[in-house]
C-alpha cells in the first residue's frame, strides 16, 4: 500500500513530468526527422553530445546560458554533418545512425578523459537559471520554473501546429510521404529533409542539456538508452505529437515507479519495468496495440 | 579481375586510407605525435608473444560474430542485435555447463553450446518473424531486442544464478576449460589466447564455404540481392529470412565460448562491452566476406589492444571513435565507388 500512496503524491507526479522532458524532446526531434522521411537512430548520440558539450562549456565559461547556446550550435552542426551522409550520399540511414551513435559516444568518452582526466564524471557546475516568478504556482511551480520543461510541454502544441497548420509542416510531411510528388510540385525536398534533421539534432540536444543541467554534471553513460526510448515513444505515439507525449508520459511514469520501487523494496523485479518501453514498442509495431503507419517514404533515401 | 572484386578492393583500401588520414589529422590537432603513437602500438602488439596473443584473443569473438552477422547481411537483413544475442547465448552456455558438471567434457560441451546456439537463434527468429508477418523493419526490432534480452538475462542472473555480491555465474569445472596458448608456448604466459581462435578461423572457412559454394548460400545472396526477383525464380524469401536469422544469431552465440570456456570460466554481466556493435564495423569493412572478416577482426583487435598500450599518451576511448569513422567512411566510399563503376 505504501507504493500506492507514493504514486498518488504530488511529488511523484512532478517527478513524472520532469522525467518526461528528455524523452519528449528526443521523440519530437526524431518525429520531425521521420516526418521528412529520414530515420534518425542517432537521437541517442545527439543527446550525449548535448549533455557533454553543455557540461564542457558550462565548466569552461562558467555561464550556463552561453553554454546552452554553444551546445545547440554544435548539435546543429552535428545534425548538418549527419545530413551530409543521409541526403548527399544517400546512404543507409540506419547504418549512419549506428555510426553516429558510436562516434559521439566515443568522442564524449575521449574528450572526457583528455579534458577532465576521468572516465566517469566531470566536475560540478551550475544548473540553468529558473523562471523564479513561476515558482509561486502551487504544487507544479517548481517543475514549471524550469524553462526546458516548460518548453517540452509547449512543444506538444508547437509541433502539432508546425506539422499540421503551416506550409512548412505540409511540405515536410509531403517529403516523408511522397518525395517525388513533392518535388514535382516545386518543393525542395532535400532542404525540407535537412530542416527535419536539424530540428531532431536541436531538440534531442536540448534533452541532453536538460539531463546534464539537473544533475549538475556529466557522467559517462548518463543518457543510458534514453535516445532509444525516445524513438520507441515516437513509434508508440504513431508519429503524432500528442500521442507521442502520452507515450513519453507512460515511460516517465514507469521510470519514476522504478526509482520509487528501489526505495520501497516490493520485490517486484525492476528489470521488467526497465524492459517495458522496448517490449511495448515491439507489441505496437506488430499491431498488437492498434495499427501503426509510419510516413510512407520513411527511411528511403531520396 | 572481376568487377565485384575490383569494387571491393578499391573501396576497402580507400576507406582504410581515409580513416587513417582522418585519425592522423585528428591526433595532430590534439598536438600528439601520431607516428610515435603508431610505432608504440605496433611495438606493443608485435614485439612480444603476449601482445600478439592478446590481439588474437580479442580478434576471436569479432571473427565469430562478424561471420554470424555476415550471414544476415548477405540476406540484406540488418541485424543490430548481436549484443543481445551474444549475451543470451553465452549466459545459457555458462549455466548449462555448470548444470552438466558431472558429464564428460565433450558431452557437456556439445549440449551447452547447442543450448546457447538454440536460445540465441530463437531470439534472432523474433525479429525475422515480425518482419515476415508484419513487414516491420528488423533494425528497430533487433535494437529493441538488445535491451529486452539484456534485462531478461540480468533478471535471471541476479535472481537465480549469481554468485552473491557479484554479477557473474558460478565457475564451470576446471576440467571444462579449453586449452590455452600458454600451455603450448610458454611465451604466451599472461595472454588469454586459447584454442577458440583456431575454432573461429575454421568457422570463418566453413561460413565462407556455405555462403559462396553451396546452394543455400546462393539462395541467401539471391534473396539479399533482390527479394522479389528471387521469389520469381522459385526461392522462398520468407524461409531464407528465418533460416539466416536463426543461423546467424546462433553463430553469434558461439563467440561466448571464448570468454566462458577459454578465459574466465563463467558468464559475467556486461562482459560483451559493445563487442556486438564493433562486429558490425568488422563485417562491413570486410564487405561480409568471411575470409576478409578474419583480417578486419585482426585490425580492430590490433586497435583495441594497441589502444590500451598507448593509454598513457592518448585515451584508449579513441578506439570507439576510430571504429565509428571506419563504419562511416566504409559506407560512404562503398557508395561512391559503386556509383562510379555503375556509371562507367
Amino acid at each position: 500500500m505504501e507504493i500506492l500512496s507514493t504514486i498518488f503524491s504530488v511529488a511523484f507526479l512532478a517527478q513524472v513530468i520532469r522525467l518526461m522532458t528528455p524523452y519528449y524532446l528526443g521523440a519530437s526531434g526524431a518525429n520531425f526527422s521521420e516526418r521528412g522521411g529520414v530515420i534518425n537512430i542517432a537521437i541517442e548520440g545527439f543527446m550525449i553530445s548535448g549533455a557533454f558539450c553543455f557540461a564542457l562549456f558550462s565548466i569552461t565559461f562558467g555561464n550556463s546560458m552561453l553554454a546552452l547556446f554553444l551546445t545547440l550550435l554544435i548539435n546543429l552542426l552535428l545534425a548538418g554533418f549527419y545530413s551530409l551522409f543521409a541526403l548527399k550520399l544517400k546512404l543507409n540511414q540506419i547504418l549512419i545512425g549506428v555510426g553516429f551513435n558510436m562516434l559521439i559516444t566515443g568522442l564524449a568518452k575521449f574528450f572526457m578523459m583528455l579534458i577532465f582526466q576521468s572516465s566517469s564524471n566531470t566536475s560540478r557546475f551550475d544548473e540553468l537559471p529558473r523562471l523564479e516568478f513561476l515558482r509561486i504556482i502551487p504544487f507544479v511551480g517548481d517543475v514549471l520554473s524550469d524553462f526546458i520543461i516548460l518548453f517540452a510541454i509547449a512543444l506538444i502544441f508547437i509541433s502539432n501546429f508546425l506539422l499540421y497548420k503551416t506550409k512548412f509542416g505540409l511540405r515536410l510531411r509531403a517529403c516523408g510521404e511522397n518525395p517525388e510528388a513533392a518535388e514535382s510540385s516545386g518543393v525542395n525536398v532535400h532542404l525540407y529533409k535537412l530542416y527535419g534533421i536539424l530540428l531532431s539534432g536541436f531538440l534531442s540536444g536540448l534533452g541532453g542539456i536538460w539531463l546534464a543541467s539537473v544533475q549538475n554534471s556529466y557522467s559517462d553513460g548518463m543518457i543510458a538508452g534514453r535516445g532509444y526510448i525516445a524513438i520507441a515513444a515516437m513509434i508508440i505515439g504513431k508519429w503524432k505529437p500528442v500521442n507521442i507525449f502520452f507515450a513519453c508520459l507512460l515511460f516517465a511514469f514507469f521510470e519514476a515507479l522504478e526509482i520509487s520501487l528501489q526505495i520501497v523494496e516490493t520485490g517486484f523485479p525492476t528489470q521488467f519495468i526497465q524492459m517495458l518501453p522496448y517490449l511495448i514498442t515491439i507489441l505496437v509495431l506488430i499491431g498488437f496495440i492498434g495499427k501503426t503507419k509510419p510516413p510512407a517514404a520513411d527511411g528511403v533515401p531520396y | 579481375m572481376n568487377k565485384e572484386l575490383k569494387i571491393n578492393t578499391i573501396s576497402i583500401s580507400l576507406s582504410l586510407i581515409i580513416t587513417l588520414v582522418i585519425i592522423t589529422l585528428f591526433l595532430f590537432t590534439l598536438s600528439k605525435n601520431p607516428f610515435e603513437i603508431y610505432s608504440v602500438m605496433l611495438g606493443e602488439v608485435f614485439g612480444s608473444f603476449y601482445g600478439f596473443g592478446q590481439m588474437l584473443f580479442k580478434a576471436t569473438p569479432l571473427i565469430i560474430i562478424g561471420c554470424g552477422l555476415a550471414i544476415c547481411f548477405h540476406a540484406s537483413l540488418f541485424n543490430i542485435g548481436a549484443e543481445g544475442q551474444l549475451n543470451a547465448g553465452s549466459f545459457v552456455t555458462a549455466i548449462v555447463l555448470v548444470a552438466l558438471s558431472d558429464l564428460p567434457f565433450i558431452l557437456a560441451f556439445i549440449i551447452s553450446v547447442a543450448c546457447g546456439f538454440l536460445v540465441s537463434g530463437l531470439f534472432g527468429l523474433i525479429p525475422a518473424i515480425i518482419k515476415i508477418k508484419k513487414g516491420v523493419n528488423e533494425v528497430i526490432t533487433t535494437i529493441m531486442m538488445n535491451f529486452i534480452i539484456l534485462y531478461l538475462v540480468n533478471y535471471f542472473l541476479m535472481n537465480f544464478f549469481t554468485v552473491p555480491a557479484t554479477q557473474r555465474t558460478i565457475k564451470i569445472p576446471e576440467s571444462f576449460m579449453l586449452p590455452q596458448a600458454s600451455d603450448l608456448i610458454s611465451a604466451f604466459q599472461g595472454s588469454a589466447l586459447n584454442i577458440t581462435f583456431i575454432f573461429a578461423i575454421l568457422l570463418a572457412l566453413i561460413i565462407y564455404f556455405i555462403i559462396y559454394k553451396t546452394r543455400f548460400g546462393y539462395n541467401i545472396r539471391a534473396v539479399g540481392f533482390n527479394e522479389i526477383a528471387s521469389a520469381y525464380i522459385g526461392l522462398k524469401p520468407a524461409r531464407i529470412t528465418l533460416l539466416s536469422f536463426f543461423i546467424g544469431a546462433g553463430v553469434i552465440s558461439l563467440a561466448g565460448i571464448n570468454f566462458v570456456m577459454g578465459y574466465k570460466g563463467y558468464y559475467e554481466f556486461g562482459y560483451t562491452n559493445n563487442i556486438g556493435f564493433t562486429a558490425i564495423a568488422v563485417a562491413l569493412l570486410a564487405r561480409n566476406h568471411p575470409i576478409g572478416i578474419i583480417f578486419s577482426a585482426l585490425l580492430f583487435a590490433f586497435l583495441d589492444f594497441g589502444g590500451l598500450a598507448v593509454n598513457q599518451i592518448i585515451p584508449k576511448e579513441v578506439i570507439l571513435v576510430i571504429e565509428a569513422l571506419v563504419i562511416l567512411s566504409i559506407i560512404s566510399v562503398n557508395k561512391l565507388t559503386e556509383n562510379y563503376f555503375n556509371k562507367t
